[in-house]
């Protein structure tokens, strides 16, 4: 029945996480089938060339497919990625398979009806595998041919009121956490930020004029569960700025046992009893924490907001109310000079709508970037060719000892010449009047 | 296979287009109990593994059950997880950062009818579609990219390894026993489009050998300069050669490049931009270890993941020797770290040395870093190591 | 210069080197404009819109060159696709 027999594959099917090998055995029957009698628009035994291509890696142990400078729709410089099957004649189905980037909702919710439009006219016209979501966070249609994708995008705009993901040297599809929806330590509201700079900047998104990609990531507190600190050229990272909120009364339920500690997250494994002091104190990295009776008292002014006694007591502890931002900026993967995390810009900043303070340093860090910027150099690579202190010159900020871990290693200062009294410009005979040669 | 017209119309393309519109707005998708509470939840518990409950201000709930999602999946895939979701959550359903699905309902009583259905329902071979857990102190899904499914320069497969790794660990996903989250993330290559290097435990794929020149065909297929500026290190050349055709066996001069090895960081970049530069080799690739990196800010900063195991060889289908050293770490942190620390918290309260003796893995040297400046800072510039074998001079004089 | 001049500008500069090569960084292209790049892409995306610029792309990065120059379109068999 199968077109390919492939008996590396099928030995990942079995043990228990789910099998994709499965999952795409099902997908090639139910296209073989066709209940629904579809018109598919592209080959209807894709999915079992797609498991013949990768049986094929699996037994060679190398791969095939090759890259293609297709990047979509008309007038659109990215999310499209080209691909093309390096043995076409034994996978034609799969000879074209194009992959289309779809921007995702924020936060990742969905309704039943939505996610059923998308794979009807993704079973229609393309592959009907998809990744729910790539690692930047959009949808990811996997496998069409050219001439489908002008059609894909057609109906998806004209239809669904859906626009593609960015790829390229653009601005990449912004992603953030569930924030506020469902979180109680959010400390501001992530979906709406990601969704109004999303839309804001959707020229930057399709069309690409940056020297290389660039991301925006909101993490709506410290725990950075979209990891926008290693991911994010401009990274957002809820913070506060007043005290935690304490409520005496459920500490001692978790001295007392009555709350399972960290929210339940090591109910797996007996720990022993709930030790407030060896659990949360004494773990405490700033030692801001003490027991003063019956009561925990916090020395907010020394706290750094690690989010550890929060997360170890959430019914007792609780973010403050004065909450905004750190903006941390320069983040890449390794290649090429080795892999930078976000550096700090700006310590706190109001995260409320229209975002105009936090729009103003996004636009300029890009003229800065855009203007000075190798071809192929990110943010962080450029911070560190021309120095911190010109991203603080170009975003127009005074340096702050918060910008630092420590300071500088070494004196070799370049002072501008304005600094210096009297400037560079001096009078070598006037010099040697008092100084003999 | 007739061609059906969306109503597109290739010869006027900007005719009727709309563009520019962005993405959905996330209000429109979000389930009642989340709309109403948004912005007021209070707290929340695990109260048993892959099952959330948060409590809002108003005294709302919401529970949440998290099932293990492949990041790859098909549309009968989605439609089946959207019934489910029509079934229990009125047709909500979200999906995580870490590719796992959150179904979500309003009241404790339909819990238990949404776990059972969601633990009875499995592939054919018999693993689950939606295996409950990936919450609290254990492992949770790994993240990864697309490997021989869909990429041009993987050096291995990430959701072969992806399912090996997950297997081998499947009681880690589904019990909250480990001392704190371990986050386990795999990328396919160097250039990991998925980043993977700030994880408790990275799985990356490595390619060992430069790319092969195909003198013959290069010319016709790629443009010499920009593959010559797609090298990150500045290796590539352009050479004339003298080949010996391979269509009718004459000699001839054509337009090439050379590639100085010895530069050469198998980064694939050239291959992306000229097709007569393949790299993939079946003994050259396999996958490099990473271990002992994090995001989060708590109790520690964000750290970047330091390689443990310099290659593993792609044994498919099932690459044993990646699951069992994968096994290895995670079995030494679950025995020896403290409550709440993290794999490398823990790596760096012990000490690298120790790490490597714990974990059973041996240590050579391709594990110190020599690539360029931040090097340096991760050789040891004091006298406080402990004594792991071997360490005497007698003992690491080359033979 | 006016903006028809500017994208004439492109459009030659482009030709004289399609023989070595066919595609371009944005911040080449702003260059032979002597434009800052925020106007030069003005410029630049009317042009892909009037179909004298088309895009080509790694998937990490985006280059633009004229419609239906460069050596990998042949290679990749869309233009004799049946």
């Amino acid at each position: 029945m199968a077109k390919f027999e492939t008996p590396l594959l099928d030995q990942l099917e079995t043990g228990p996480w789910p099998s994709f090998v499965s999952d795409l055995k099902r997908q090639a029957e139910h296209r073989a089938a066709n209940q629904d009698k579809i018109e598919y628009q592209i080959p209807v035994d894709c999915v079992e060339d797609i498991l013949g291509v990768v049986e094929l890696s699996f037994k060679d142990k190398e791969v095939h497919w090759k890259h293609g400078g297709i990047v979509g729709v008309f007038g659109y410089g990215g999310g499209v990625i080209g691909r093309y099957c390096d043995q076409p004649e034994m996978f034609p189905g799969v000879a074209h398979f194009h992959t289309m980037r779809v921007n995702q909702p924020n936060g990742k919710y969905y309704t039943s009806d939505y996610l059923r439009q998308l794979c009807d006219l993704w079973d229609f016209r393309g592959s009907g595998v998809m990744n729910m979501h790539g690692s930047t966070g959009d949808i990811i249609f996997i496998g069409t041919r050219t001439e489908q994708l002008e059609e894909i995008f057609y109906e998806m705009t004209h239809k669904y009121d859906q626009d593609l993901g960015g790829s390229g040297s653009n601005l990449r599809t912004p992603s953030c956490c569930l924030g506020e929806s469902r979180c109680e330590w959010s400390c501001y509201n992530t979906q709406e930020i990601c969704y109004q700079l999303t839309h804001e900047y959707q020229d930057e998104l399709h069309r690409p004029a940056f020297p290389y990609k660039f991301k925006f990531k909101f993490d709506g507190c410290p725990n950075g569960c979209v990891a926008a600190i290693a991911r994010a050229d401009m990274s957002f990272v809820g913070t506060w700025r007043d005290d935690i909120r304490i409520d005496q009364e459920a500490v001692q339920a978790y001295i007392g046992g009555e709350f399972p500690p960290n929210a339940g997250a090591h109910s797996g494994r007996d720990w022993g009893p709930f030790d407030i002091h060896k659990e949360v104190i004494d773990l405490c990295p700033t030692q801001c924490m003490w027991m003063d009776g019956k009561q925990l008292k916090i020395d907010d002014k020394e706290c750094t907001r690690c989010m550890h006694c929060i997360n170890v007591m959430p019914r007792a502890l609780r973010p403050g109310k004065d909450t905004g931002c750190s903006i941390l900026v320069g983040a890449k993967a390794p290649i090429l000079d080795g892999a930078q995390m976000s550096s700090m810009l700006v310590p706190f900043i109001k995260a409320e709508e229209p975002y105009d303070d936090i729009k103003e340093v996004i636009e300029n860090i890009w003229d800065w970037w855009m203007e000075e910027g190798k071809n192929r150099e990110r943010l962080g690579e450029l911070i560190k060719r021309q120095g911190f202190q010109r991203l603080l010159h170009m975003t127009g900020l005074k340096a702050i000892a918060q910008h630092v871990q420590e300071p500088r290693h070494n004196p070799y200062i370049f002072w501008y010449e304005d600094e210096v009294p009297g400037g560079f410009d001096r009078d070598v005979t006037e010099f040697r009047k008092h100084h003999k040669r | 296979m007739a061609f059906i017209s969306s109503g597109y119309n290739p010869d006027k393309p900007m005719e009727d287009r709309i563009t520019d519109i962005g993405n959905r707005y996330y209000g429109d998708f979000l389930p009642p109990v989340i709309k109403n509470n948004f912005g007021k939840w209070q707290w929340h518990e695990i109260l048993e593994p892959g099952v959330l409950m948060h409590k809002a201000e108003s005294g709302d709930e919401v529970y949440t059950v998290r099932v293990g999602g492949v990041r790859l999946m098909s549309v009968e895939h989605v439609r089946e997880l959207c019934e489910i979701a029509d079934t229990h959550c009125d047709g909500y359903v979200r999906f995580t950062t870490r590719n796992n699905i959150e179904f979500m309902v309003d009241s404790k009583d339909k819990v238990e009818p949404l776990k059972q259905d969601l633990s009875s329902r499995k592939h054919n071979e018999g693993s689950f579609k939606f295996p409950i857990g990936g919450t609290g102190a254990g492992v949770t899904n790994i993240i990864h990219t697309q490997g021989w499914i869909h990429c041009h320069t993987p050096a291995t497969d990430a959701s072969g390894t992806v399912k090996v790794v997950l297997d081998d660990l499947f009681d880690e996903f589904q019990k909250m026993r480990l001392p704190a989250q371990l986050r386990i993330s795999m990328a396919c290559c160097l250039n990991m489009c998925g980043a993977v290097h700030c994880s408790d435990i990275a799985i990356l794929g490595y390619h060992r050998k430069p790319p092969m020149i195909d003198d013959e065909f290069l010319d016709n297929l790629c443009e010499i300069p920009l593959a010559i500026a797609a090298c990150p290190t500045a290796a590539i050349r352009p050479k004339k050669k003298e080949i010996t055709s391979e269509k009718d066996g004459s000699k001839k001069e054509v337009k090439s490049v050379e590639i100085k090895n010895e530069r050469c960081m198998f980064c694939g970049n050239c291959y992306t931009m000229c097709p007569s530069l393949p790299l993939a080799d079946a003994e050259g690739d396999g996958i490099v270890l990473m271990a002992g990196g994090k995001v989060s800010n708590r109790i520690s900063a964000p750290k970047f993941s330091k390689v443990v195991v310099a290659f593993i060889p792609n044994e498919t289908p099932r690459w044993p020797t990646l699951a069992k050293d994968v096994r290895k770490i995670v079995e030494a942190y679950s025995k020896d770290a403290r409550k709440y620390e993290r794999l490398g918290d823990w790596a760096e309260r012990i000490g690298w040395e120790k790490f490597f003796e714990k974990c059973d893995l041996e240590f050579t040297h391709h594990l110190i870093d020599d690539f360029r400046d931040p090097a340096y800072y991760t050789w040891r510039q004091n006298t406080n190591f402990k004594f792991t074998d071997p360490y005497e001079y007698s003992a690491i004089k080359a033979e | 210069m006016a903006d028809e001049e500017l994208k004439q500008k492109v459009i030659d500069e482009m030709t004289k080197k399609s023989g070595s090569k066919t595609k371009f960084y944005f911040n080449d292209l702003a260059k032979i404009m002597d434009m800052k790049p925020r106007p030069a892409k003005k410029i630049i995306t009317e042009m892909v819109t009037e179909e004298k610029l088309t895009f080509w792309s790694s998937g990490s990065t985006t280059m633009y060159s004229l419609p239906g120059v460069g050596k990998q379109t042949a290679s990749e068999g869309e233009s004799k696709e049946d």
